[in-house]
């Protein structure tokens, strides 16, 4: 399926900060556990893979604002949607699993993650809903 | 809403990617406007109602 303007803009942007966050992941990682950085820059360094993802979230805002074709925006309001209605839900339930030690600790950073799978399947919903 | 678009689209020996191109949108918009499952914005009702030389209300019915 041909892309149209703001879906190959999407794909511009969108990559290249994956790239960057596997090389990010890789490097902070290999850092910490060979040269683990010393003083206030750990801190600096160890958000460095954060960033690409506030990146992504960034680039869908984007894609959102520019997306000309008014059907296809609505199709990407309904996957954010249904992920952020997925995900608040699973960390609200989790969260009070988590209180009453019913469950095991989930780490914060894979929530992001999970919004994004949420939205990988909001998208196929939406799809489906409209085929 | 229904709409006379696939009708109106199928006299003139347009596919849906035909009609996608000349207003500039994705088939999958031509696609669920016809099926009722999307009502257009009212500009692109305008854009839709020029291309076949009708008003809108020849082409949509609110019932």
């Amino acid at each position: 399926m041909a892309m149209n303007a703001a879906q190959r803009r999407y794909q511009v942007r969108f990559w290249p900060i994956m790239a960057f966050y596997v090389v990010a992941v890789l490097g902070v990682t290999w850092l910490f556990n060979n040269q683990p950085p010393e003083g206030p820059i750990k801190f600096v360094i160890a958000v460095l893979p954060a960033l690409p993802i506030i990146g992504v979230l960034y680039v869908m805002g984007r894609y959102l604002v520019e997306e000309d074709d008014e059907f296809l925006r609505l199709q990407h309001v309904i996957s954010l949607l249904i992920a952020t209605g997925l995900t608040l839900s699973f960390c609200a339930v989790w969260g009070f699993l988590e209180i009453y030690h019913l469950v095991p600790v989930i780490g914060v950073f894979d929530i992001s993650w999970g919004y994004f799978a949420a939205m990988g399947l909001g998208r196929l919903l939406a799809k489906w809903w409209y085929r | 809403m229904k709409n006379r678009l696939r009708v109106l689209r199928a006299e003139r020996g347009w596919s849906q990617a035909d009609l996608a191109e000349r207003l500039a949108v994705s088939r999958q918009s031509i696609n669920a406007i016809e099926t009722g499952k999307y009502d257009p914005s009212l500009p692109l009702a305008f854009k839709i109602a020029n291309i076949f030389s009708m008003k809108i209300e020849q082409i949509f019915d609110a019932e």
